[in-house]
């Protein structure tokens, strides 16, 4: 190992530590509770949990030092990312803070830097992803949402016209960043243009879409005749995909899903001890091949991570680690529905809420049934399983 | 023993013109939202229909459906998702009231359970710690049961509980739910429909078949086999409709500028979901089959089916949630509603891990299980 991976390494070991002593001594207890118990935390409640990492430097860790971040090596990225997870707190909002930060002081203008970034950092402003669109999920690039240029006296528009969809937490958002085609002439991906939506402007129309754990994660959003001004748009017409594919490019740490699987497997054998409606015997051996498959993943994907730094990855890491990470993470709420047993199907979303108990089961039953119900789409979104499979068959295996 | 493939046929045809003319998506949603929990006016169209009288004899006015025939109208309850409590009161409640109940208590209830107006729920699971066993000292019940089907809107719950006066033999008892002596916490399954745990204290009971030397345990054990078997028809409905929704979905959603169903990947994966559909269709004629076979076979038989099904439903819903992409994980779309119904189809009446062990010939504990 090189001199930078190893400063790397221990500079990622000092900040899960201070992470550690955040979690005993500044995250606040009802935060913990909630998050604990897998219940559903409103937007106060996001709004909070990031603001407290900001407060750490760490919401923003990840960004150059001129921007306000701590130019954090992939390694620290990871090991946030990892060990929040692994304690169970709060899903960290990627919106603002790791999507479209980094494209607008990549890309942007400086007056959208000046703009933007303070108060993406501090969430005073609450970003949503305007990607897929209904005809438009894995084949990305098929998307149909319009701006069009006007010229007027007062200076130049867009009129934006089309519908998003899986739009998450868009009804908190003020601010959208959204793909849209900019010309009807120019072949898909030479079309498409990166623009920011004021959430509130006229025309603007959010619908949810309830999932089957019984909440409003995702939503419709449609855009009529949705006028934007021209300085929303980040760099220039047409290069939206290159920016949409150096946004993906931020997703490559993935450690989040490691921890999510580390938790849920701790989790797992915590109900084995207390609560089991599966013999002990069977259990532990399902428990076992869990934790073997743990191991794989998480020696991969700190090896991937090392890869990256020393520029010797095959580029298609994050597939791997979120095609394995994934599955892992279901197969492990799989095992603990069936070892819940009856408490693993009584199930009202009211019971997942901070003071609710379920009928049956330890307290957390019905945040375990919640998160297995929603997580089926774990290998859905941000790249489904079979597009993650497409990149690694195509990018490193060159079929 | 040979069975009714006809009646089976036409029931089945029969359940699902109904489910087609009053039990679309729609309509359920509208069942789904309602705080009973079920459809008043299906139920009453069920006794219409029959099926509320198809275990009766037929000097009950019943149809004395054998186990494909009950399979066939179950089969339908799956694949259309009807939130009534057919398996709870139809099926498993009517078959102990057969088993156990005395003349007096047949001619008293069977006309109620066939018009509808008496819905049952088998009350027999217990918390598993063993901390409070239902007992009945003096014609009074206490102790606790838990995740009883059905059990928030059952007009009797068919209790299960040890005879304090009899030496400790297992009896079932008829409760009125709304009596005193008995608290009852609703709730909802994860599929929608309803059910609630009970204590009882002091709560008066009507035993079945007073007087009747007791054979409970054996009773509860066949009717436990009868409603591993209509589940497991239950499952094969649902199998059905996802693989069908699956490979439909495959042909009409378009992705890089063709259907997705045609890449060989997807294909693959489709042909592997209809071999767990026939795989499925197969145990549940078989476990059908066994309930006429001798004991230990019988158990083989059926435990095996349930405990294959439970693996290969669960695949298979995976799978046709994957396949739906976002959409699949809607609660708007039917893919994940027959989700969440297998959920709770895997854990009722023994989950997967109890009839395997059964299937390999374990002794079972009965801990939490029911």
């Amino acid at each position: 190992m090189n001199e930078q991976t190893s400063e790397a390494r221990e500079r990622a070991q000092a900040l899960r530590s201070a992470i550690r002593r955040f979690y005993d001594e500044v995250f606040p207890s009802d935060l913990k509770l909630k998050s604990k118990h897998h219940q559903v935390l409103d937007k106060a409640d996001y709004v909070q949990w990031m603001r407290l990492l900001n407060d750490q430097g760490w919401a923003i860790g990840h960004w150059p030092r001129e921007y306000g971040g701590q130019a954090w090596s992939l390694l620290e990225r990871f090991a946030f990312e990892d060990q929040f997870a692994r304690l169970g707190c709060p899903w960290i909002i990627p919106f603002g803070v790791k999507y479209v930060g980094p494209v607008i002081y990549s890309f942007g203008s400086s007056a959208q830097k000046a703009r933007f970034l303070p108060r993406i950092a501090t969430t005073e402003d609450f970003w949503a992803q305007g990607y897929s669109e209904p005809g438009a999920g894995s084949d990305l690039a098929a998307l149909r949402t319009e701006a069009i240029r006007v010229h007027t006296s007062e200076g130049d528009h867009y009129v934006v016209n089309g519908q998003k969809v899986w739009t998450t937490y868009a009804q908190w958002a003020d601010w959208m960043f959204c793909l849209v085609k900019t010309t009807r002439d120019a072949q898909a991906q030479k079309a498409i243009s990166f623009l920011l939506v004021d959430m509130k402007s006229p025309g603007v129309t959010v619908k949810p879409i309830p999932t089957m754990d019984g909440y409003r994660h995702v939503n419709e959003v449609w855009l009529d005749n949705v006028r934007v001004p021209v300085e929303n748009l980040v760099g220039a017409e047409g290069e939206g995909w290159t920016y949409a594919k150096f946004l993906l490019k931020n997703e490559r740490t993935a450690g989040a899903i490691v921890g999510m699987a580390w938790h849920a497997l701790d989790r797992l054998k915590g109900l084995a001890r207390e609560h089991s409606a599966v013999s002990p015997g069977r259990l532990q051996a399902r428990i076992g091949e869990l934790e073997l498959r743990f191991l794989a993943l998480e020696e991969t994907a700190y090896q991937a991570v090392e890869a990256m730094m020393r520029g010797t990855d095959h580029g298609a890491e994050a597939s791997l680690i979120k095609l394995r990470g994934t599955e892992l993470y279901q197969d492990i709420a799989e095992a603990a529905i069936d070892t819940l047993g009856f408490a693993g199907i009584a199930y009202d979303p009211a019971d997942v809420h901070a003071g609710a108990h379920p009928p049956l089961g330890p307290a957390d039953a019905g945040g375990i049934i919640k998160d297995h119900l929603y997580n089926r789409a774990a290998t859905i979104f941000g790249g489904a399983s079979e597009i993650q499979r497409n990149i690694v068959a195509k990018g490193v295996l060159g079929l | 023993m040979s069975l009714d493939f006809d009646t089976a046929g036409m029931l089945g045809d029969s359940a699902r013109r109904y489910a087609d003319d009053h039990y679309s998506l729609a309509q359920r949603h509208a069942v789904l939202a309602d705080p009973a929990g079920y459809s008043a006016g299906a139920w009453r169209a069920y006794a219409e229909l029959g099926w509320l009288a198809l275990r009766l004899p037929e000097e009950h006015g019943g149809m004395d459906a054998d186990p494909l025939v009950v399979g066939a109208l179950m089969e339908v309850v799956g694949s259309r998702l009807l939130m009534e409590p057919v398996l709870a009161s139809a099926i498993v409640g009517t078959e102990l009231l057969l088993q156990q109940a005395s003349a007096a208590q047949h001619d008293e209830y069977l006309p109620r359970l066939a018009d509808g107006s008496l819905k049952l729920a088998f009350a027999d699971a217990e918390p598993g710690d063993g901390a409070s066993p239902c007992t009945v000292r003096e014609g009074r019940l206490t102790g606790t049961k838990i995740a009883v089907l059905h059990g928030d809107l059952a007009d009797r719950l068919v209790v299960s509980a040890v005879d304090g006066g009899r030496g400790g033999e297992t009896r079932l008892y008829l409760v009125a739910p709304a009596s005193s002596g008995v608290a009852a916490t609703r709730f909802r399954l994860v599929d929608g429909r309803g059910a609630a745990n009970f204590r009882f204290a002091a709560a008066s009971v009507e035993p079945l078949g007073a007087g009747r030397a007791g054979s409970a345990a054996a009773t509860i054990a066949d009717v436990r086999d009868r409603a591993t078997v209509a589940s497991c028809a239950e499952a094969r409905g649902i199998v059905r409709m996802l693989v069908a929704a699956s490979c439909d979905y495959l042909k009409i959603r378009k992705q890089f500028g063709r259907a997705i169903g045609t890449n060989q990947a997807l294909q693959h994966r489709a042909v592997e979901m209809f071999l767990l559909q026939e795989e499925i269709a197969a145990l549940t004629l078989a476990a059908q089959r066994a309930l006429a076979l001798p004991p230990r076979e019988r158990a083989r038989v059926i435990s095996g089916a349930k405990a294959y099904i439970c693996g290969a439903a669960r695949t298979v819903a995976n799978e046709a949630v994957q396949m739906h992409g976002g959409v699949g994980v809607t609660d708007e779309l039917d893919v994940s509603h027959y989700f969440r119904r297998l959920m709770v189809n895997a854990a009722l009446f023994g989950n997967r891990d109890e009839h395997f062990a059964r299937f390999l010939g374990e002794a079972t504990a009965r801990g939490e299980t029911a």
